[in-house]
């Protein structure tokens, strides 16, 4: 013991460093001091702004797209909730993560999930390899905790068995996104067109470089309506030229979120959240348009036994569109998203391979020649010049041999005046009124009644059609001008078309007086609780330049289309109702390819099938078209199905006026005469 | 009347300077891990209670450090200093790898870190050399041959863990205590470029990949946030966010919404400056460097060169501990696995920082000695 306690070793070596280390430590701690005055007082502002855009994250709040009803109320186009199925990799099969980081008490659940799911097999395999290929790095923004989208659109059942074992399968969420939903499905698909998800190209324009460094008011400059990426876009139809109307603005909401993404909320979350914390989305206008579906169903059903076509009605008073059918039609649901990606794709390359182009709205895209139908025309042109005596009688013998080109016609007529060359569709009679008329003076007049000019529907890529002039044919041809060309203009044939759609507005016209409306498709638009923001009161184009009695001479012969026992429409007339109209049986100038087979080829040489109308023929409420592609003789194809859409038209007006039926009447299905393709 | 004796010797030489700031950091210590593991108080289960039962048993160690004469550890230097290595061997053989690298001994349900003690062990032991190693004229290299095996031995093994933090402590525990003793200023040289030499070898040999990183993130932080800068990159945003004042006492935000990883190992530093604001980290550092200017103030009255040694040697742990954490946390050094004494949790390093304030304050204590036969007993000689 004695030893511990002599006087110790000598410390006179160390006495001074002691100062130099003291101020060695206290230079340390003074530097950390100056570092920590550094961050926290001279930076402190900055990043407590770091911190705070650390954990705030702007939610972006959905908006809903606006409704379209129909004019009776029938929702034509909303949305519905879908839901798709995400899984988290790093939650769903924790045993693929790195082994280190993994915690004992999260059990794979992705087996189970993948059961949920019904998953296939081999989808499973695929999904089970991008797992373990995301979860080979599990720092906190590796892709091992962003979720992987597995299915898409799950019935409701699934999305019932999921929440209700929620608990127990983690790493699966299941998302609802709206989408567009087509209660109609097929019908009216074209002039109500589908929503798709907004692509690369059209982004980009919303986007411009530098967008996403843009202060906010630039950004609503360049991107007024908010498109993302993901988003839903009127893609054709009413859904795209109302699309602004219809897609409402998106709102936001502050959300508080940890480092690993989840949301936080209580006191504490409130607390960090500074004003305003929310702005409400502004929901899309809803649209009510002038479509009668019930009566776009009646063409729906009249057109049933036809392979491509069209049909408009539209109301002679004020040029609202009643029906709007374009045969083949699809399915706007199959494009609109729901049933996942794949299913758009097939839809679509399904649709592009149909050879009747199922895509194309025939209404107002379509432009064809009009055949006979454009025979009132070519006779008003010659009432105004004062060329043709009406009642002056020309002999048909069947035939008119025209240099060495031979015109032919339907039947030999014998003599007939211009009231009867209308009814009985005479085309000798016409190649005296085109030779009298003029082909500029025929084209006048074609064009007083809106044809050969763009309606101005608004709605999808609408065709101009064409009415030729002499100087259109001087720029056409080298040659020399050919009387040929005027009566093949008289007669609506040769280089001459129209869309069904300005046939329909310019047979309104002749029935209503000569008054050429604006075409009409949106009615109302509305808020979504059914006030109404805008009222569009109908609107006329041009008032035509012709004579009363001109007019009535026309209309007279129209009446005798239908009415008269001799009229080509005469044997499918319904006599309860009081129609007017032309047929038209309109030659379509196919040439066969070597390589076309011969069912093709006979389908093709067919020739377009009209009807065009007005009801009631001496004051009408509807102008009807209907014209069948390659359908064959107007009279026999076409005719009938006009009729019965104007017989459903007149039940429905009896019905929603409480007025009783119009009886159904017996069509006669026993023809006088079948007219050859070419003349009716 | 001897016990009561005694007694006021005690409560007279009681170094209460120590005593009180020791036990200040260990509360504001528990006080901020509460703050650190609010969060996640569900699966890290009442950490904070875990470190009060190692404050406790800590003081209760450092108590019986404090009170057995400190010749006693001198005596016996060489004879720790063999268990530590021992220990160290054992980790290879008992340890098991937790994220790469294993430094735990297990027995039963109980596990501890022997480098964390080896610090001590060290310490004593190079205390003990430079004891028996008086000179008076200046030393040459050769005289550092031994402190030098004494501290390259545990060093290397802890560096084999790898745990490179520790290594980088024993190493710098070696030097400060070296810069007690004088040298031939031509032979510092040598060291200096020695040590570059030796830094050279183990950036190309003895780094791995993740440590390498480190410091590269360091030396460019802003280069991969999402990855080995991450940590560095959200302490200095949590301690910038403190501001002045603080955020307050768990609001801290960057540590309430998880974005401090190792909040209560290595970063709990962060969540203090992020709760208190500059004014409490401030009160925070000058109790830190008053703990180590105290420790050398001890060192200074000491009546020999162990007890001085040993002081120094403690005062440096604690320095070396806190200046590398608040240096990585801040952002002044790179991210190296450095607890911070008294704040950090785990009961290796409050254990090791506590027997090292038991070891001051003996040292403190019995500078009062006198001369030889007034001194009583062995308990509080």
């Amino acid at each position: 013991v004695s030893d511990l306690l002599v006087p110790r070793s000598d410390v006179g070596e160390f006495r001074k460093r002691y100062k130099w280390m003291a101020l060695a430590a206290f230079l340390a701690f003074l530097v950390v001091v100056g570092r920590l005055f550094q961050l926290q007082v001279i930076s402190g502002a900055d990043y407590r702004a770091i911190a705070h855009e650390n954990i705030v994250r702007r939610v972006t709040l959905a908006t809903t797209r606006g409704v379209i009803r129909d004019a009776q109320g029938h929702v034509l186009a909303s949305s519905r909730p879908a839901y798709n199925a995400y899984v988290v990799p790093g939650r769903a099969l924790p045993s693929a993560r790195p082994p280190h980081h993994a915690t004992l008490d999260e059990v794979d659940t992705w087996s189970h999930i993948a059961d949920s799911l019904r998953v296939n097999p081999e989808e499973r395999a695929r999904f089970e390899e991008r797992i373990r290929a995301a979860c080979t790095t599990d720092e906190d923004k590796s892709p091992c905790w962003r979720p992987l989208l597995v299915r898409e659109d799950l019935p409701r059942d699934i999305v019932a068995e999921l929440l209700q074992h929620e608990s127990e399968l983690p790493g699966v969420d299941v998302v609802s996104t709206p989408v567009r939903y087509y209660p109609y499905k097929n019908l009216g698909s074209h002039l109500l067109g589908y929503v798709a998800e907004i692509d690369a190209e059209t982004l980009t324009r919303f986007h411009p470089p530098g967008y996403e460094h843009m202060p906010a008011e630039e950004r609503q400059k360049a991107n007024p309506l908010g498109y993302d990426v993901g988003d839903g876009i009127g893609a054709t139809g009413v859904e795209h030229a109302w699309e602004s109307y219809l897609r409402g603005q998106r709102g936001w909401e502050k959300r508080v979120v940890d480092a690993r993404g989840r949301y936080r909320s209580g006191p504490d979350a409130e607390r960090i959240l500074d004003a305003p914390h929310r702005q409400e989305p502004i929901p899309g206008r809803d649209l009510r348009l002038t479509i009668d579906m019930e009566l776009e169903q009646s063409a729906e059903r009249a057109m049933r036994a036809q392979l491509s076509g069209a049909v408009v009605v539209v109301e002679a008073k004020t040029g609202r569109l009643l029906a709007l059918y374009s045969k083949p039609d699809f399915d706007p649901n199959d494009l609109a998203g729901g049933g996942g990606k794949a299913r758009v794709r097939e839809t679509f390359s399904k649709l592009y391979a149909d050879p009747l182009r199922p895509l194309l709205d025939k209404t107002t895209s379509g432009a064809f020649q009009p055949g006979s139908t454009f025979k009132p025309f070519s006779a008003l042109a010659a009432l105004e010049a004062k060329v043709v005596d009406p009642e002056q009688k020309e002999k048909c013998d069947g035939f008119l041999m025209f240099g060495r080109k031979m015109f032919k016609c339907a039947h030999v007529h014998g003599k007939v005046d211009m009231r009867a060359a209308i009814a009985e569709s005479c085309n000798i009679y016409f190649t005296h009124v085109a030779e009298a008329a003029g082909m500029d003076s025929i084209a006048r007049m074609a064009n007083e009644f809106g044809l050969g000019a763009k309606t101005g529907i608004g709605v999808n890529p609408e065709a101009a059609g064409r009415v030729p002039t002499r100087s259109w044919y001087a720029l056409r041809y080298k040659g020399q001008f050919r009387l040929g060309f005027t009566l093949n203009a008289a007669i609506g044939e040769g280089a001459m078309s129209t869309t069904p759609l300005q046939l329909a507005l310019a047979y309104a016209a002749l029935g209503n007086g000569g008054v050429l409306y604006m075409p009409q498709l949106v009615r109302a638009v509305e808020t979504s609780d059914g006030a109404i923001v805008q009222d569009f009161p109908p609107r006329v184009r041009h008032k035509a330049n012709v004579r009363p009695e001109n007019l009535a001479r026309v209309d007279d012969a129209l009446y005798a289309v239908v009415n008269d026992p001799k009229g080509t429409a005469f044997p499918v007339r319904d006599p309860t109702l009081d129609v007017a109209g032309k047929t038209g049986t309109a030659q379509t100038g196919y040439v066969a390819a070597k390589d076309v087979d011969a069912k093709t080829a006979w389908y093709y040489s067919q020739s377009h099938a009209w009807f065009a109308a007005f009801s009631p023929a001496k004051s009408p409420e509807i102008a009807v078209i209907v014209i069948i592609e390659h359908g064959g003789s107007g009279p026999t194809v076409a005719a009938p199905l006009a009729i019965q859409i104007i017989h459903d038209y007149e039940r429905l007006q009896a019905a929603r006026a409480g007025r009783p039926m119009p009886k159904v009447a017996t069509v006669q299905k026993t023809l006088a005469h079948a007219p050859a393709p070419g003349a009716p | 009347v001897i016990g009561g004796r005694l007694l006021g010797r005690a409560r007279d030489h009681f170094d209460w300077a120590l005593f009180l700031v020791a036990a200040l950091l260990g509360v504001i210590g528990v006080v901020n891990l509460y703050s650190a593991t609010s969060v996640l108080r569900a699966s890290l289960s009442d950490m904070y209670v875990q470190q009060v039962y190692w404050l406790v048993f800590g003081g209760i160690l450092a108590t019986i450090v404090a009170a057995i004469d400190y010749r006693h550890y001198e005596r016996l230097g060489y004879l720790l200093y063999a268990v530590g290595i021992v220990l160290l061997l054992l980790v290879f053989i008992l340890g098991r790898d937790i994220r790469g690298s294993s430094r735990w001994i297990y027995i039963g349900s109980f596990s501890f870190q022997p480098s964390e003690f080896m610090k001590l062990f060290l310490c004593i032991a190079l205390a003990k050399y430079l004891h028996d190693d008086p000179k008076s004229e200046e030393r040459s290299l050769k005289d550092l041959v031994v402190p030098a095996i004494l501290t390259g031995v545990p060093t290397l093994l802890v560096l084999k863990q790898p745990d490179l933090g520790t290594a980088l402590i024993l190493f710098l525990m070696f030097v400060s205590i070296c810069a007690l003793v004088r040298f031939k200023l031509r032979q510092l040289f040598y060291v200096v470029a020695g040590g570059g030499v030796a830094a050279e070898i183990a950036w190309n040999y003895g780094l791995k990949g993740y440590q390498k990183e480190r410091i590269t993130s360091f030396l460019n932080p802003d280069a991969n946030v999402l990855g080995a800068g991450w940590h560095a990159h959200h302490a200095r945003i949590a301690i910038g966010n403190g501001g002045v004042f603080g955020q307050g006492f768990m609001r801290g935000t960057q540590n309430q919404f998880q974005f401090l990883p190792d909040q209560y190992s290595d970063f709990p530093f962060a969540v203090f400056a992020e709760d208190w604001g500059f004014l409490g980290s401030l009160v925070l550092v000058v109790l830190y460097g008053f703990l180590v200017l105290w420790a050398i103030r001890i060192a200074s009255t000491a009546r020999d060169r162990f007890g001085a040694v040993l002081a120094v040697g403690v005062g440096s742990l604690i320095f070396w501990h806190a200046f590398f954490n608040l240096g990585m946390v801040t952002g002044l050094l790179p991210v190296v696995g450095v607890t911070l004494p008294l704040f950090s949790y785990g009961g290796s390093s409050v254990l090791t920082i506590l027997i090292g304030i038991g070891l001051l304050m003996n040292v403190s204590m019995r500078r009062f000695y006198v001369s030889p036969g007034r001194g009583g007993g062995l308990i509080l000689g």
